[in-house]
C-alpha cells in the first residue's frame, strides 16, 4: 500500500508537471505574435479630433479609426462582420424594435480597462447629445440602452431607424473611466480606444505617432509592426517625391496623373479602391420655370454627357460609373446601367421637350479638390452639356460657398445645376443620403436639407425603406427605390465614384486593404520579415 | 527717442484694433459655419443648438465685445476644428514660420548684397547680366512651381535633401530658398543703384585717393551706405514673406501658422483665424519698429526728434 501510495504520487506530480507546462506552451502558441520595428507612412490628410465622439468630417476617421472599434465593422471582402459585439438579434419589445447585443469578453483598452456595457451606455449618451456630438441625429430613433450585465445590452428603439444596422450600430469601444479621469480634453490629447493601435504622441500637421496593441483582442487580424509613424504631406507631389525617396514607405491618395508613373517603380504595389463617396449633378426642378422640371431635359442631359470619357481622361480611370446605386451598396441593382452617351438622342430630346435653340442655365462647380480633378471633371460635364444645348455659365465656388449653396433653404439658392456629392459609403448604403437629396424638402425636420427635387412618391417609399429595419424587405424597396430614381432621374444624375489608390513598397512593408475610414484603416500593415 | 517710441506703439494698437475688426467682420460675413461643421444631414435644431454653443446667435457687436474681451486676456476661445485652444495652436505653429521666414530673409539678403555689390562694382560685365537673370528667374517662376521642381531634382533626382518636414538645417534648405528667391531681384537691383550712386560719392574717391584697400571701401565704407534702401524694406519683406508661406509651408509639409491660418480661413474656424491674424499684426507691427530703429543705428544721422 506504502509503495502504491509512493507511485501515485510521482505519478500525479508528472501529470500536474505536464499539465502546467502544456499549460504554459499553449499561452505562448495563443499570445499574440511580438512585433517590432517602424514603418513611417504618409497621409495626405489628418483628422481634426480624436474623440470619436466628436467626430464631425470623414478625415476624422482617418486617425480615430486607428484607435476605436465598432460592434460590427467591415472586412477587406466588404463584409459586415460581428466585432466587438459577439452576437446581436433584431427583436421587438413592446411594438418598437429592440436590438439585443452579446459584447466579445475580455477586450482590452489601450489604458488596461476591459469594455463593458457600461461603456457602450456612456458611448450612447456622448453621441446622441448635440453639445457633443456632430452626428446626434443618428442617435435620434433610440429611446435608451438596458444593461443586463457587463457584456450584455440592448438598444431599444422609440422607432425604426433602417440606417443603424448598416452604421455598424453607430457605437464605439470607448472608456467610461478614462473620459471621467481625464476628461473631453484629455481624450483629445490622449485617445484611449480598443483598436489595434495606440496613441503615442501628435504633433499638429506634422505626423502621429503611434504604438501596436499588445494586448489588442484580435489575435490574427492585426499590426506586423510596433511603431508607425504617420506623416501629414497635403500636397500632392510632395507626398510622392517622399515616397520615390523612400523618406516614406506607404502612401495614400496618389494622384490620378502620378498612378502610372508609381506604378511603374521598382518594388512598389498599388491597389485602387472605391473611395466610398458618389458623385451626381444636383438639377432645379423647384423654380416654376426651370428647363429641369421636365425629365425629358433629364434624360437629355444623361445621354449628352460622355462620362465614360472623362473618366479615362480627366480622371485617369479612377472613377467608376453608377446608377442610382453602385456595386457593393445596400439596393445594388446589376440589371440598372448608366446612361450611354448619345448627344443626338439628347438634342432630340432638348427639341421634343420644347427647347429647339437650348437654354442657359448656371452650373455650379466644386473647386476645392475634395475628390481628384474634381474641378476639371465639372468643367468637361460643363463643356458636354454646352455641345447639346445646355449652355452652362460655369461659377467656380470654394468649399464653403459651395456647401452653403447647395444647402436647401426657401427658396433655394440653387438656380441651375450643382455639381455635388453625397457617400453610400465604402460598404454602402443610400438610405441616409437619399433621405437628403432625393426626399422633398421639410423645414425643420432634416428630411431634404439638401435636396431640389420633390415626389410624393418617393417621400412615401424612403420613409418607408426608413421604417424597415429587416435587411431583406429593405433591400427589396432601395432597388424600387433605386430603379424610379435612374428612369426618373430623380434627385440629380448619378455620374461616378471616385477611385482612391494607395501605393507601399513590397519589399519592406506588407499591407491588406481594411475599408474603415474610407480604406485609412491600417489594421493590417506591417514590415515584411527578412 | 521714447516719444517717438510711444507715438509708434501707440500707432501700432490702432493698427492691430483695427485689424481685429476688420477680421472679425469678413470672417463673420463668409457664411454660416455650422454648414461645414455638422454634417450634411443634421437638422436645423442641431445647427440652432450649435450657434449658440458658440455663442454665434449673439449680436455681431456683442460677439466682438466678447473676443475683444478675452483676446486682451489671451483667449481667443477654442478652435471649432481641432476642439484646442485657438491661440496654442497658432504659437505652437509661429517658430516654424519665423524660422522658415528669417532663413529665407537672410538668404534673399545675403544673395542680394553679394550680386548687388558685385554687380554695381563690375558694372556691364557677364557678372553683371549673369546676376540680374538669376534674380529675375526667382521673381518671374511661380513659388509653388519652383518648390516642386526643387523637390523633384534636389530631393528625388540627386537625393542630397529632404523633401518635406521640419528637421535640421537640411529641412530647412529648400523652403527658405524658395521663399526667399522671389524678392532677390528686387533687393538686388536696390542695393546694385544704391552701390552705383555711392560708389560715385565724393567720400569713396578720397578714401580711394588715400590707399583704403578696395574690398575694405566696397563692403565697410560704401555697402554700409548703400543698405540703407534696402533696411528700409526688409519689415516688407518680412511681412511678405511671412504672408507669402502658406503656399510654401503647404508644398513642404511644413508645420508653419500661414498653412494654418488659410486653412482655418476656408474652415471657416473663426477663433484660430483672429488669433492667427491678430498674432502676425502685432508681429508685424513689432518687427517694423525694429526695422525703423535699426534704420538710426545704420545712419546715426537720423534722428527719432519732432
Amino acid at each position: 500500500m506504502g509503495r502504491l501510495a509512493v507511485y501515485l504520487t510521482r505519478l500525479g506530480a508528472v501529470v500536474l508537471g505536464l499539465f502546467l507546462l502544456t499549460s504554459f506552451m499553449n499561452a505562448e502558441v495563443n499570445a499574440a505574435p511580438k512585433v517590432s520595428g517602424e514603418l513611417i507612412i504618409g497621409f495626405g490628410a489628418e483628422s481634426n479630433v480624436l474623440d470619436v465622439t466628436k467626430a464631425a468630417a470623414g478625415v476624422d476617421w482617418y486617425y480615430d479609426q486607428q484607435f476605436y472599434e465598432m460592434l460590427i465593422q467591415a472586412d477587406p471582402k466588404l463584409e459586415r462582420k460581428n466585432w466587438l459585439a459577439e452576437s446581436w438579434t433584431l427583436g421587438q419589445e413592446g411594438g418598437n424594435p429592440v436590438i439585443d447585443v452579446k459584447l466579445r469578453k475580455g477586450v482590452k483598452l489601450h489604458n488596461g480597462d476591459t469594455c463593458v456595457a457600461k461603456d457602450w451606455v456612456y458611448c450612447y449618451e456622448r453621441m446622441k447629445d448635440p453639445k457633443i456630438s456632430k452626428w446626434s441625429h443618428y442617435q435620434a430613433a433610440v429611446d435608451r440602452l438596458e444593461v443586463i450585465d457587463d457584456y450584455h445590452f440592448k438598444i431599444h428603439f422609440k422607432k425604426p431607424d433602417a440606417t443603424y444596422i448598416p452604421g455598424g450600430l453607430r457605437l464605439y469601444g470607448i472608456s467610461k473611466a478614462y473620459f471621467d479621469k481625464v476628461g473631453d480634453d484629455g481624450v483629445q490629447n490622449h485617445p484611449v480606444g480598443t483598436g489595434p493601435w495606440k496613441f503615442v504622441s501628435r504633433n499638429i500637421k506634422e505626423d502621429l505617432k503611434l504604438e501596436a496593441f499588445d494586448q489588442y483582442w484580435n489575435k490574427t487580424q492585426r499590426p506586423g509592426v510596433k511603431n508607425l509613424t504617420i506623416k501629414v504631406i497635403p500636397e500632392d507631389m510632395t507626398r510622392v517625391a517622399a515616397f520615390k525617396t523612400g523618406e516614406i514607405d506607404w502612401i495614400d491618395a496618389v494622384p490620378p496623373a502620378m498612378i502610372t508613373d508609381v506604378k511603374a517603380m521598382k518594388g512598389v504595389q498599388t491597389v485602387s479602391l472605391l473611395s466610398g463617396n458618389n458623385l451626381f449633378l444636383q438639377f432645379n426642378t423647384h423654380m416654376p420655370n426651370s428647363p429641369f422640371k421636365d425629365v425629358r431635359v433629364r434624360l437629355a442631359a444623361a445621354y449628352a454627357i460622355d462620362m465614360d470619357g472623362i473618366i479615362k481622361s480627366v480622371l485617369f480611370g479612377q472613377g467608376e460609373r453608377y446608377a442610382s446605386v453602385g456595386k457593393g451598396t445596400l439596393g445594388y441593382d446589376p440589371k440598372l446601367k448608366p446612361y450611354e452617351y448619345n448627344p443626338e438622342k439628347a438634342k432630340k430630346l432638348l427639341v421634343q421637350a420644347g427647347y429647339p435653340n437650348g437654354f442657359d442655365i448656371p452650373f455650379y462647380n466644386l473647386i476645392t479638390p475634395r475628390e481628384p480633378n474634381i474641378k476639371e471633371y465639372g468643367e468637361a460635364v460643363a463643356a458636354y452639356l454646352t455641345a447639346a444645348g445646355i449652355r452652362c455659365k460655369i461659377e467656380g465656388l470654394e468649399y464653403a460657398p459651395w456647401i452653403a449653396m447647395g444647402a436647401r433653404q426657401d427658396p433655394p439658392d440653387m438656380d441651375g445645376i450643382v455639381s455635388w456629392m453625397w457617400g453610400h459609403g465604402v460598404v454602402g448604403d443610400p438610405g441616409s443620403p437619399w433621405a437628403g437629396y432625393l426626399h422633398c424638402y421639410k423645414e425643420g425636420t432634416g428630411w431634404g436639407s439638401y435636396s431640389y427635387w420633390c415626389d410624393p412618391e418617393f417621400d412615401k417609399l424612403l420613409e418607408q425603406s426608413q421604417d424597415t429595419m429587416d435587411p431583406v424587405k429593405r433591400e427589396v424597396l432601395l432597388k424600387k427605390i433605386g430603379r424610379l430614381k435612374f428612369e426618373k432621374v430623380a434627385g440629380g444624375l448619378d455620374t461616378y465614384r471616385p477611385l482612391v489608390t494607395f501605393a507601399w513598397r513590397t519589399d519592406k512593408v506588407t499591407y491588406t486593404p481594411w475599408p474603415g475610414a474610407y480604406y485609412r484603416e491600417l489594421r493590417e500593415i506591417g514590415l515584411k520579415k527578412k | 527717442m521714447l516719444k517717438y517710441l510711444l507715438s509708434r506703439l501707440l500707432q501700432g494698437v490702432v493698427c492691430i484694433i483695427g485689424a481685429s475688426v476688420i477680421i472679425f467682420v469678413a470672417s463673420r460675413v463668409s457664411g454660416d459655419v455650422t454648414l461645414l461643421l455638422l454634417p450634411p444631414d443634421a437638422t436645423p435644431e442641431q445647427q440652432r443648438i450649435m450657434r449658440h454653443e458658440l455663442g454665434l446667435d449673439k449680436p455681431y457687436v456683442v460677439q466682438y465685445l466678447l473676443f475683444a474681451g478675452r483676446a486682451v486676456r489671451g483667449d481667443f476661445g477654442k478652435s471649432y476644428r481641432w476642439q484646442t485652444s485657438a491661440l496654442k495652436l497658432v504659437l505652437d505653429r509661429f517658430p516654424a514660420t519665423i524660422q522658415l521666414a528669417v532663413c529665407a530673409l537672410v538668404f534673399s539678403v545675403v544673395v542680394a548684397l553679394f550680386f548687388g555689390v558685385l554687380s554695381a562694382v563690375y558694372q556691364g560685365s557677364w557678372f553683371d547680366s549673369f546676376g540680374k537673370v538669376f534674380a529675375l528667374l526667382g521673381q518671374a517662376m511661380p513659388g509653388f512651381w519652383v518648390g516642386l521642381m526643387f523637390i523633384l531634382f534636389f530631393a528625388v533626382k540627386l537625393g542630397l535633401l529632404p523633401a518635406f518636414g521640419r528637421g535640421g538645417l537640411k529641412h530647412l534648405i529648400l523652403p527658405a530658398v524658395t521663399l526667399g528667391w522671389y524678392s532677390v531681384a528686387a533687393q538686388t537691383r536696390m542695393v546694385r543703384s544704391a552701390m552705383l550712386d555711392v560708389l560715385d560719392s565724393d567720400y569713396i574717391q578720397t578714401a580711394r585717393g588715400v590707399g583704403v584697400p578696395r574690398w575694405i571701401l566696397i563692403w565697410k565704407y560704401a555697402l554700409r551706405n548703400a543698405a540703407i534702401p534696402l533696411v528700409t524694406m526688409l519689415g516688407v519683406y518680412f511681412a511678405a514673406m511671412l504672408g507669402g508661406s502658406f503656399i510654401i509651408e503647404t508644398i513642404f509639409a511644413w508645420p508653419g501658422v500661414g498653412r494654418t491660418v488659410v486653412e482655418a480661413i476656408f474652415a471657416r474656424d473663426y477663433p484660430v483665424v483672429q488669433a492667427g491674424v491678430l498674432f502676425t499684426s502685432i508681429f508685424f507691427v513689432l518687427s517694423n519698429l525694429l526695422v525703423d530703429l535699426a534704420y538710426g543705428f545704420i545712419d546715426p544721422r537720423i534722428r527719432y526728434v519732432r
